[in-house]
C-alpha cells in the first residue's frame, strides 16, 4: 500500500469534526475520528462477511458520507489502478463483500440517512447504509413499509439488499427487492455519477436500473436509492401448522398455491431448527412436530379470513396435526422473530454452519428435501432445514464444529451434492443470497459458456476494467480482467 | 400441462434462421412496429417459435415460444384460472416483452419487466443464450432479463420465455364516478388494480375476493357516487410516462392536448399529443451504448431501432 | 496473548452480525472494530492467533460501553459481557488497559469518607462554576451528606424487612433517590435497612475496568455484610453487578447472595397493590430503560408495572432500548462517543415528546441531564405521587 494513496484518500475524506469535544484516542491509534483506516485491526476484521469465506486482508478502509466522497475514492482508486469493494453491514452469506486482492473497501454504513418520504409518488429516497428494518419502522406511522424483509433485516442495509436483489419471507406475495427499487443514483466504476431508472413507470432506454440490481457490487456503488412504499395491510393472520412429516408440510405449500392462494409468506422449519429457535424466543413453537409451517395472509379483513380458513383446511387435508392462529400482535411478532433469527440460533448446537440457498420447483420440494437429509446422513453431518417454502427456496443448514479435523471437506462435498440435486430438479443456484464467491464454481452447471459470456458483457458495460468488486459472481475464466485486478495479499499483516 | 416438448430443436431452428451475419429482426404482431424506429431497409425478418412449451399452474410459471400471441397465452392461462402481466394488444409474447410497455391495470397484474423469469434468446453471433432462471425466485448471476425487457430486440432476439403467472382474481369490478377527486380515491383503497382520471371523472378497477371488492366499493361510495361500468374509458392515442405526482396534475402538463386519461399512483398518461422528448442522462447513455456494442458489435439486431 | 477466555464461549459467535444495530458504538461509527462481532473477532485473533495488541485493537476494547445490548439480540446466546470482562481483566493485569490513574480514581469508591470529601470539593467547584461539564456530575451536588436511618418498623411482626443498597457514587450524589425509595417502600408497609457503610461499593466499575481482584474483594465484603434479607437496589448497574456475584466468585455463598438481589422496581412490581391508591400525576413520562436493567437483568417491564398506577401517560421510546452512552465511567472516559450515542437517545426522546424521562439508573440520569433532558428516578415519581408533592 502506498503512502501516496493513503494521503490522497485522507485528503478526500477529512476526519470528522465533532463540535465541543476534544479528540480522545490512544497514543499512536489510527482510529479516532479518521474516516480512512489503514491499521491492521480494521483491515483484518473486514476479511470476512457473515459467510465462511476469507477474502484476505483488505486495503485501506474508507467511510464516505456523501456521493461526492464515494466518487472521489473511486477516482483515486482508478488513478492508482486499485480495485474497490463496497460493503454494508457485512451480513452477506455468499462472500460478496470479502476483499479479494486487498482492494480499497468503501464502507457505506455512515451513509445512513432517510432523505425523503414522498407519499404522493409512493417512494422514499434513502442512502445505501440505511438499515432495512429501520426504514420500515420509520415508515410505519405513515402507513407504509418496505416490502423486502430478509431474515437479517434488523441489520442488513438497503444498499446490500439492492446489490443482492434480496428476498425474504414476504417476497412471496410482494416480489423481491428488484420490484421495489424504482431508481438509484450510482457512482459508476469510472467515477461518473448516474441516475438509473426514474419515478415514472416507463423511463426511456434500456432498464439499466433493473440490470444494476443484483450486481453484487460489481457494477458500481448505489449512493441514493428510491424505494417503493407498500401500504400496510389493515388485516393480518398468521397461522402455525404442525406436521408429523416434513413432506406433509412441503405438500401443503404446493397445494395452497395450486388452490389459487398466494399468501404473504409461507415458511417451513424442521424439528431440529424449531427446537433451537424455541429455546431462544419462547414463542410457543411445537418442539414435538417434525415440521412447522408458518403461513401469513394479509389484506382486507374479509379475504384474509377466507384465505386463512382455506389454508387451515388444506393443511389438515395434508396431515397437519395442529393449526394455530396467532392470537395477538405480540405472539405474531415472536413467531417471526424466531423464524428470522433461526440461523444464529444453531450455535446452541454446533459453533459453525454452512447455509445453502437453492430454489426448486414447489412440486419437487418434498423430493429434494428427502435427498438433502440423505446427503447429510451419508456425509455424517447434521442438517437442519428452514426455508421460504412458498417460493421453493431451500435453506439447508449444515452445522458442524470447524475444529473437528476433516469436517470442512465433508461440508463442502455435501454442499456440492445439495446444489446438484437442486439443479437436477429444475432449480437454480441461489434464490436470494447471490453468487459472491460461494457459488462461482457452480455457475457453469446452471449456465452454458455462452450464457456466462453474456453475463460478463453486462458486467463490462458498467465496469469495463473490472475494478469494482473483482473476483465475484462470474467464475474465473469467464470474467473479464478480474485476474489482473486481483493482486496478491500483502504480507506482514497478521491473522 | 405440456403442449410441446421439442424445446431444444425449435430454438435451434430459430437460431439457424437468425444466423450469424446480416441485419435481422423478428416480426411479431407488428402492433408497435415503429416504436424506437423501424428496421432499416434490407433487414431480414424472421419469426420466433410459437406455442406453449410447458405449463405447471402450481409453479405459477409458463414457458412459451416468443412468437405465441398474447391472446393465445391468456386463453391457456385463463383455462387454469391464472393470468400474467403482459398486455394483449394483438401482438406476441416476444413483442410485448421487447417493447416492455405495461397494461393500464399494472397495479393489479404486475409490471411487464417483472414478468420475465427466463429469456432464451439468439445472440448477435447466432447462439442460443439463456438469461435468468426458471423459478419464481432467482438471483443466480446478473439480472440480464431486465436489460432485455424493453430493449426492442437490440441485444438479442427472444426465442422462448418463462413467465411468472398469478391466480386470476375471483371478482373484477370497474366503477365510475362522473366527478371525484382522484387522490383521496387512490388513498382510500388498499390495492386498487387501477385508478384512472380524465380531469373530472374517475374510473376504479377493483379485484380480489368478492367480500373485499364489496367492502372497497362501499368505501368508495363515501367519497363520490360510483356506479359499476363495463370497463375503462377509451384511451387517447399517445402514451406518456410521468411521475405519479405529475399524473395528478395532468391537466396542467404542457403539450398533452385536450383529452387525457391518467393512471393515478402509476404515472401512465394517455393524451392527444405525443410526449415531448425527455432529457437523457449522458452517463447512463454511455453505459447503454457500451452494452449494445458488447452484445451486438456489428449492429445487426434490429438495426434502426433504439430503445 | 492468552486472554483466558473459555474457548467454547469464544467459539459461540457465528459472525451473523445480528448484534450490530444493538451496539451503540457501531450505530454511531458504522465501524466493524466498534461492534460486538468485530470485538469478538479481535479477541479470537489475540487469543488464538497471537495477534499483536496494537493501539487500535486496545481501542476497540476500550470503546465498548459494556451495555450488553448485543446479548438479547444474539440468537446464539454468546455471553458477550463475560467475554469482555475477561478480556479487560487480562489486559488490565498485563498493564495494557486501564492506566494507573484510572485505578487510583476507582480506589475511594469504597471509602465513603474520601468520596464525601471529594464530592464536597466538587460541589464547591460547581458553585464557583469551575467544574468541567464533561465529568458529568449532577447539577446540584450536595455540600453535606445525610445518611438515611433504618425504618422504625424493622423486624416488627408481619412486616417484610429489606436492605436498601445505597452504594457509593450514587449515595453521595443522589441521596434524594434513596430517600424517595425508602419512603415508597415504607408506604408499602415494608421496613427498610439502608446499607450505608455496611456495604460501601458493589465493584461494578472495577469489573468494567478489568480490575477483577478489586471487584472480587468488594463482592466478598458485601456478601459478608448483608445476610439473609432481600437486597433491593435502585441503581440498575449495581444491581446487575450484584446479581452476577455468583458468576464472579463462583461460590455457593455468592450464588445464594445473588439470588436475594432485586432491582427495586422488580421487587415492588408484584407488591404494587400494597402501595396507597392516589391520583395519577398529570404528566407524560417516557421510560428510559437502563441497559443493565433491560439487557442484563431483563426486568425492565417491572418499571412500567410500578409506574402505571401513578402517572397519567407512559410512553415508550422507539429505539429498542439502545444504550444512552452513560456506561458507568464511560461518559467520562470516552466523552466523544458517549456524546454521539447520547444524541441518538435524545432524538428518540424528542420523538416521544415526554414531560419527563424516568430512568432507574443514576448514571443514565446524569448523562441525559447533561444534554438538557429532564430525568427522574421511578421511585421519586411514585414518592411525589403518594406525597402529592409537585414535581
Amino acid at each position: 500500500m502506498t503512502d501516496e494513496l493513503e494521503d490522497e484518500l485522507r485528503r478526500a475524506l477529512p476526519a470528522t469534526q465533532v463540535r465541543g469535544s476534544r479528540i480522545r484516542r490512544r497514543r499512536g491509534s489510527d482510529a479516532g475520528r479518521s474516516r480512512v483506516r489503514t491499521d491492521s485491526a480494521e483491515r483484518a476484521l473486514l476479511r470476512r462477511d457473515a459467510s465462511v469465506f476469507d477474502g484476505g486482508v483488505a486495503g485501506p478502509v474508507c467511510f464516505p458520507e456523501t456521493a461526492a466522497e464515494v466518487q472521489a475514492i473511486v477516482r483515486i482508486a482508478n488513478a492508482h489502478g486499485r480495485a474497490i469493494v463496497p460493503r454494508g453491514a457485512g451480513t452477506g452469506l455468499a462472500g460478496g463483500a470479502i476483499p479479494l486482492g486487498a482492494p480499497i473497501v468503501i464502507a457505506l454504513t455512515r451513509m445512513n440517512r432517510i432523505l425523503e418520504v414522498d407519499t404522493i409518488n409512493r417512494v422514499a429516497w434513502v442512502e445505501p447504509g440505511v438499515i432495512n428494518l429501520d426504514l420500515s419502522k420509520y415508515l410505519r406511522p405513515m402507513g407504509y413499509h418496505f416490502a423486502p424483509d430478509p431474515s437479517s433485516q434488523q441489520v442488513c442495509t438497503i444498499g446490500g439488499n439492492l446489490a443482492n436483489n434480496s428476498g425474504g419471507p414476504h417476497c412471496l406475495a410482494y416480489g423481491v427487492t428488484d420490484t421495489h427499487i424504482i431508481a438509484t443514483e450510482v457512482v459508476l466504476p469510472s467515477g461518473d455519477i448516474v441516475m438509473l431508472g426514474g419515478l415514472d413507470p416507463e423511463p426511456d432506454g434500456l432498464d439499466l436500473r433493473g440490470a444494476f440490481v443484483g450486481g453484487e457490487g460489481t457494477l458500481g456503488i448505489a449512493t441514493k436509492i428510491a424505494v417503493r412504499l407498500t401500504k400496510n395491510p389493515p388485516a393480518v393472520r398468521t397461522l402455525l401448522l404442525s406436521f408429523g412429516h416434513v413432506a406433509d408440510a412441503a405438500n401443503t405449500v404446493s397445494a395452497v398455491i395450486a388452490a389459487g392462494i398466494v399468501p404473504a409468506a409461507m415458511e417451513v422449519m424442521d424439528q431440529r431448527i424449531t427446537i433451537a429457535v424455541e429455546n431462544y424466543v419462547h414463542a410457543g413453537y411445537p418442539i414435538d412436530a417434525a415440521a412447522v409451517l408458518l403461513a401469513e395472509v394479509e389484506g382486507l379483513e374479509g379475504g384474509v379470513q377466507i384465505d386463512a380458513d382455506r389454508i387451515g383446511e388444506i393443511g389438515r387435508a395434508h396431515g397437519a396435526t395442529d393449526v394455530r392462529l396467532a392470537a395477538s400482535d405480540r405472539e405474531r411478532a415472536l413467531l417471526w422473530k424466531g423464524r428470522k433469527t433461526a440461523f444464529g440460533a444453531i450455535a446452541q448446537i454446533k459453533p459453525d454452519y454452512y447455509l445453502h440457498d437453492t430454489v426448486v420447483p414447489r412440486a419437487k420440494l418434498a423430493e429434494v428435501l428427502a435427498q438433502v437429509y440423505e446427503i447429510a446422513d451419508r456425509h455424517e453431518l447434521l442438517v437442519m432445514n428452514v426455508f421460504h417454502a412458498g417460493d421453493g427456496n431451500l435453506h439447508p443448514l449444515l452445522i458442524f464444529d470447524g475444529r473437528e479435523p476433516g469436517v470442512l471437506d465433508r461440508v463442502h462435498e455435501a454442499g456440492a451434492e445439495i446444489v446438484r440435486a437442486s439443479l437436477a430438479a429444475g432449480g437454480v443456484l441461489s434464490g436470494e443470497h447471490g453468487i459472491g464467491v460461494e457459488k462461482q464454481a457452480y455457475m457453469s452447471e446452471q449456465f452454458s459458456d455462452d450464457d456466462l459470456d453474456h453475463q460478463n458483457r453486462l458486467r463490462q458495460s458498467f465496469d469495463p476494467h473490472c475494478r469494482s468488486n473483482p473476483g465475484k459472481v462470474i467464475p474465473m475464466g469467464h470474467s473479464c480482467a478480474d485476474i489482473q485486478a486481483l493482486r496478491r495479499v500483502p504480507t506482514g499483516v497478521w491473522g | 400441462m405440456t403442449v410441446s416438448t421439442e424445446v431444444g430443436t425449435r430454438l435451434a431452428a430459430f437460431a439457424e434462421a437468425v444466423g450469424p451475419t446480416g441485419p435481422v429482426a423478428v416480426v411479431g404482431g407488428r402492433t408497435r412496429w415503429d416504436l424506437g424506429g423501424a428496421p432499416t431497409e434490407g433487414t431480414r425478418l424472421v419469426t420466433a417459435p410459437v406455442g406453449v412449451v410447458d405449463y405447471q399452474p402450481q409453479e405459477m410459471t409458463i414457458r412459451v415460444g416468443a412468437g405465441t400471441t398474447v391472446a393465445d397465452l391468456n386463453q391457456v392461462l385463463a383455462d387454469a384460472g391464472q393470468r400474467c402481466a403482459l398486455p394483449d394488444r394483438g401482438g406476441t409474447v416476444g413483442g410485448a416483452l421487447a417493447v416492455g410497455q405495461n397494461d393500464i391495470d399494472l397495479l393489479g397484474r404486475g409490471r411487464v419487466r417483472d414478468a420475465a423469469l427466463q429469456i432464451d434468446y439468439i445472440s448477435a453471433e447466432g447462439r442460443v443464450v439463456t438469461a435468468g432462471g426458471p423459478t419464481v425466485k432467482n438471483v443466480s448471476g446478473f439480472n440480464l432479463p431486465k436489460a432485455l425487457v424493453g430493449s426492442l430486440g437490440t441485444l438479442g432476439l427472444f426465442g422462448e420465455v418463462i413467465l411468472r403467472t398469478n391466480p386470476a382474481p375471483a371478482t373484477v369490478r370497474w366503477l365510475h364516478a362522473e366527478r371525484a377527486e382522484p387522490l383521496p380515491v387512490f388513498e382510500a383503497l388498499l390495492r386498487p388494480a387501477a385508478v384512472l382520471f380524465d380531469g373530472q371523472a374517475v374510473w376504479v378497477k377493483l379485484e380480489g375476493h368478492t367480500v373485499d371488492v364489496d367492502a372497497e366499493s362501499r368505501a368508495l361510495e363515501a367519497l363520490a357516487s360510483f356506479r359499476e361500468v363495463e370497463g375503462p374509458p377509451p384511451l387517447p392515442p399517445h402514451r406518456w410516462s410521468v411521475t405519479p405526482a405529475d399524473a395528478l396534475r395532468a391537466a396542467t402538463l404542457p403539450g398533452q392536448g385536450e383529452r387525457f386519461v391518467a393512471a393515478i399512483g402509476v404515472g401512465l398518461l394517455f393524451a392527444d399529443c405525443p410526449q415531448p422528448a425527455r432529457p437523457a442522462d449522458l452517463a447512463a447513455r454511455q453505459v447503454a451504448d457500451r452494452m449494445k456494442q458488447l452484445f451486438d458489435p456489428s449492429c445487426r439486431l434490429n438495426p434502426g431501432r433504439r430503445p | 496473548m492468552d486472554l483466558t477466555i473459555d474457548p467454547d464461549e469464544l467459539n459461540m459467535c457465528v459472525q451473523c452480525g445480528l448484534c450490530l444495530p444493538s451496539c451503540p458504538t457501531f450505530r454511531v461509527t458504522g465501524d466493524e472494530t466498534r461492534s460486538p462481532r468485530g470485538r469478538i473477532a479481535l479477541m479470537r485473533a489475540v487469543q488464538n492467533d497471537d495477534a499483536p495488541l496494537t493501539p487500535e485493537v486496545l481501542e476497540a476494547f476500550d470503546t465498548c460501553v459494556q451495555c450488553r445490548g448485543c446479548e438479547p439480540a444474539c440468537p446464539s446466546g454468546v455471553p458477550y459481557g463475560h467475554l469482555m470482562e475477561r478480556t479487560r481483566e487480562a489486559l488490565a493485569d498485563d498493564g495494557s488497559l486501564t492506566p494507573v490513574w484510572q485505578r487510583w480514581a476507582l480506589k475511594p469508591l469504597n471509602q465513603p469518607r474520601l468520596l464525601q470529601i471529594g464530592t464536597t470539593a466538587m460541589a464547591v467547584a460547581q458553585r464557583l462554576k469551575v467544574l468541567p461539564d464533561r465529568l458529568g456530575a449532577p447539577a446540584d451536588l450536595p455540600l453535606r451528606h445525610h445518611a438515611l436511618a433504618p425504618s422504625a418498623t424493622v423486624d416488627a411482626p408481619g412486616r417484610e424487612t429489606v436492605f436498601l443498597f445505597t452504594g457509593c457514587v450514587m449515595d453521595v450524589w443522589q441521596s434524594k433517590v434513596h430517600a424517595a425509595a425508602q419512603r415508597v417502600l415504607e408506604a408499602a408497609d415494608v421496613a427498610v435497612i439502608p446499607t450505608n457503610r455496611l456495604a460501601p461499593c458493589c465493584g461494578a466499575l472495577h469489573t468494567h475496568a478489568g480490575l477483577g481482584d478489586d471487584a472480587r474483594a468488594r463482592a466478598e465484603q458485601l456478601i459478608g455484610a448483608l445476610p439473609e434479607r432481600p437486597i433491593l437496589v435502585d441503581s440498575a448497574g449495581c444491581g446487575a453487578a450484584m446479581k452476577d456475584y455468583g458468576h464472579l466468585l463462583d461460590t455457593e455463598a455468592a450464588r445464594e447472595f445473588s439470588a436475594r438481589v432485586f432491582d427495586i422496581q422488580e421487587w415492588l412490581a408484584p407488591r404494587v397493590d400494597q402501595l396507597p391508591q392516589v391520583d395519577k400525576v398529570p404528566v407524560r413520562v417516557a421510560v428510559q430503560d437502563p441497559c443493565h436493567l433491560r439487557h442484563v437483568q431483563r426486568v425492565h417491564e417491572a418499571t412500567r408495572t410500578v409506574l402505571a398506577p401513578f402517572v397519567q401517560t407512559l410512553v415508550e421510546l422507539d429505539d429498542d432500548g439502545l444504550c444512552c452512552g452513560a456506561g458507568g465511567a464511560y461518559s467520562v472516559l470516552q466523552p466523544e462517543l458517549a456524546g454521539l450515542i447520547r444524541e441518538r437517545k435524545v432524538e428518540a426522546i424528542d420523538r416521544a415528546r415526554p414531560d419527563l424521562v424516568a430512568s432507574a439508573n443514576p448514571g443514565c440520569s446524569m448523562h441525559l441531564a447533561g444534554a438538557g433532558v429532564r430525568t427522574i428516578h421511578p421511585m421519586q415519581l411514585i414518592d411525589a405521587a403518594i406525597s402529592k408533592t409537585p414535581l
